[in-house]
C-alpha cells in the first residue's frame, strides 16, 4: 500500500517591515528602465528585533496553533533549513522547539545548502514519513532566511549592485506527514543535478560573496539537468505538458523568466511568443509573493509554491512542477498535486493580509537600519534590542502573537511575545 | 570556423538580444557587462551562440572571459575540443 506524503500545512512569514524596491533603485541611481527586467517590487528588511528564529516561528504557529493537542503530540521532528545560521552548533529548531511548545520526545536539527536547503529539508521530513519507523508522526520543515546589509562605506553600495534590491527576508513553515492535504508529493518523481562551484558563498560570518554570472549559468545548467534527470526517472514526462504550474527558486523574477525561456527554447525550439504566454501562465503567479519579499533564500521555492497555490486557487487537482537551486550546488526538480481543498487550507493562513500588514520603510530608516549598530552579528554575548528604533514599526497593541527578540544573555537569545 | 567568426557571431547575437544597442559600435575588446547587457541577457546571448555553434557543454565552462574577444577564443577551444 501506498502511503500519501507531503504538505500538510504550510505558511509564510514576510517580516514586519519592507521596503518599496522601486524608491530604493531611484535613491542609488540604478538603471530602472533595466530594472524591470528583475520583476521585483518590495523586499522584506529584518528589523534589529527581528531574526531567524522570530522569522521561523512566526511563519510556524499559525500551523501549530490550529493542531489539537494529539496532533501536536505528533510532531516528532522539527528541521530548520538556513543559510543564515546563529551559531555554529546550536540550531535554530531548538528555540523553535521553545517557543511553540513542541514535544520533549523530538529529533532537532538544522540543514544548510544554500538556498536548496529548504527542498533538504521536506525530502528528509518525507522520508521519514515514508519509512514508518513512527507511522502516524509528523515533521516540522521550516526554511528560514534573513539577508542583512551594512553600509560600512560608500564603495559598498557599489559592491552590492543588484544583489541589496533583490535580497530579502521570509520564513516557510510546512507540516510534513501522511495527509498531505495542501501538497501531495509525486513519490519517486525527482531529479537531482549537483556540483562543485564557487559561484555565490558567506565566507565570514556576516559576509556574502558572489558571480552573478557564474551562479546564473549554474542555475541554468541545473535547471535543465534536473529536469533531464526527473524525466529518465518520470516515464513520459514532459515539461511542457505534465505541469499545469511551475514554481523555481526565485533569487528575483527576471532569473526565472531567463530560466524557463531556455528550457522552452532548448526542449522545443519555442518562439518568443509562445514563450511568454506560457510564462504567464504557469509561472507568473509563482511570483506573487516572491516579488513582495526579495529572495528568501532556503525558503524560495516554497514562497514560489504558496503564491501560486493562493493565487491560481483551483477548482480541480493540478500537477505543480518545482525547481530548486542552492549555490555551491545542488539542485532537484520534483513535483505534486494541490487540490481545491488544499487551496481553502492555504488562503485560511491570510499570507497577503499579514504582508499587508508589514511597516513600510523609508529610505532614511532603511538607511538608518544600514548604517546603525542596532542589528544583531553572528556570536553576540550580550545586548537589548532597542524595540523602538524604527517608531511605527514596532505594533504598540498587538494580540500576543507575535516572536520579537528581546536580549542576549551569555550568547542565549531571548524573546517576548508582542 | 575560428574565433573572429565566432565573435561575429556573438556580436551579431547581441545586437539581436538587446536592440537597444543599434548604431552602437561593438569590437572585441568590449565586456557585455560594460555595454549594458545584464546579466540574465549575457546568458541568453552565450546559449544562442553555443546553440549556433552546435556546443554542448555545460554553461559553467564558458564562464571567466572578460571581453567578447575572450569569450570567442574560449567558445572556439571547446568547439575544437
Amino acid at each position: 500500500m501506498t502511503i500519501p506524503v507531503g504538505i500538510e500545512a504550510m505558511n509564510v512569514f514576510g517580516g514586519m517591515a519592507y521596503l518599496d524596491v522601486r524608491e530604493l533603485c531611484d535613491h542609488r541611481g540604478l538603471d530602472l528602465p533595466r530594472f524591470e527586467n528583475l520583476l521585483m517590487q518590495e523586499k522584506a528588511v529584518a528589523l534589529p528585533y527581528e531574526d531567524p528564529i522570530t522569522f521561523a516561528v512566526n511563519a510556524a504557529k499559525p500551523i501549530v496553533d490550529r493542531l489539537s493537542e494529539d496532533e501536536r503530540g505528533r510532531i516528532e521532528m522539527i528541521i530548520t533549513c538556513t543559510e543564515s545560521g546563529i551559531d555554529f552548533g546550536k540550531s535554530i529548531s531548538t528555540y523553535v522547539q521553545k517557543h511553540l511548545d513542541l514535544p520533549s520526545n523530538c529529533r532537532l536539527f538544522e540543514l544548510k545548502q544554500a538556498c536548496y536547503s529548504g527542498t533538504a529539508g521536506l525530502q528528509m521530513a518525507v522520508n521519514f514519513v515514508l519509512s514508518q519507523t513512527s507511522p502516524g508522526a509528523k515533521a516540522l520543515v521550516i526554511a528560514t532566511d534573513i539577508s542583512r546589509f551594512a553600509l560600512a562605506d560608500a564603495a559598498a553600495i557599489q559592491e552590492w549592485a543588484y544583489s541589496e534590491p533583490t535580497s530579502g527576508a521570509g520564513a516557510v513553515a510546512m507540516l510534513v506527514s501522511d495527509q498531505p492535504h495542501v501538497f501531495r508529493l509525486d513519490q519517486g518523481a525527482y531529479g537531482n543535478h549537483a556540483f562543485e562551484v564557487m559561484d555565490t558563498c558567506r565566507p565570514g560570518l556576516d559576509t556574502e560573496a558572489g558571480d552573478a554570472d557564474l551562479s546564473l549559468m549554474a542555475y541554468l545548467d541545473c535547471c535543465t539537468a534536473a529536469f533531464e534527470d526527473y524525466s529518465r526517472r518520470v516515464e513520459n514526462a514532459d515539461f511542457q505538458t505534465t505541469f499545469d504550474q511551475l514554481c523555481f527558486h526565485t533569487p528575483f523574477g527576471g532569473m526565472v523568466k531567463g530560466a524557463h525561456r531556455q528550457l522552452m527554447r532548448k526542449l522545443y525550439k519555442a518562439k518568443p511568443d509562445a514563450i511568454a504566454e506560457d510564462f504567464d501562465r504557469r509561472l507568473a503567479p509563482s511570483l506573487s509573493y516572491g516579488k513582495r519579499v526579495g529572495n528568501t533564500a532556503g525558503g524560495s521555492v516554497f514562497v514560489a509554491l504558496a503564491g501560486t497555490i493562493d493565487s491560481v486557487a483551483p477548482h480541480e487537482p493540478i500537477r505543480v512542477g518545482l525547481f530548486s537551486y542552492g549555490s555551491g550546488c545542488c539542485s532537484e526538480f520534483f513535483s505534486g498535486v494541490v487540490t481545491q481543498e488544499g487551496a481553502e487550507r492555504l488562503r485560511a493562513m491570510r499570507i497577503p493580509d499579514q504582508l499587508d500588514r508589514r511597516y513600510r520603510l523609508s529610505i532614511a530608516e532603511y538607511e538608518n537600519l544600514l548604517s546603525g549598530g542596532a542589528a544583531i552579528r553572528f556570536g553576540t554575548k550580550e545586548s537589548v534590542l532597542d524595540h523602538g528604533i524604527i517608531p511605527g514599526a514596532f505594533p504598540e497593541n498587538g494580540d500576543g502573537t507575535r516572536l520579537v527578540l528581546e536580549r542576549i544573555e551569555g550568547y542565549h537569545r531571548k524573546y517576548i511575545w508582542i | 570556423m575560428d574565433a573572429n567568426k565566432i565573435a561575429e557571431i556573438i556580436i551579431a547575437e547581441i545586437r539581436e538580444t538587446v536592440p537597444e544597442l543599434a548604431g552602437q559600435t561593438i569590437t572585441e575588446a568590449d565586456s557585455m557587462a560594460d555595454l549594458g547587457v545584464d546579466s540574465i541577457e549575457r546568458s541568453e546571448v552565450i546559449l544562442a551562440v553555443m546553440e549556433q555553434l552546435g556546443l554542448k557543454i555545460p554553461m559553467v565552462q564558458l564562464h571567466g572571459p572578460r571581453n567578447i574577444g575572450e569569450l570567442a577564443d574560449l567558445l572556439h577551444a571547446k568547439s575544437a575540443g
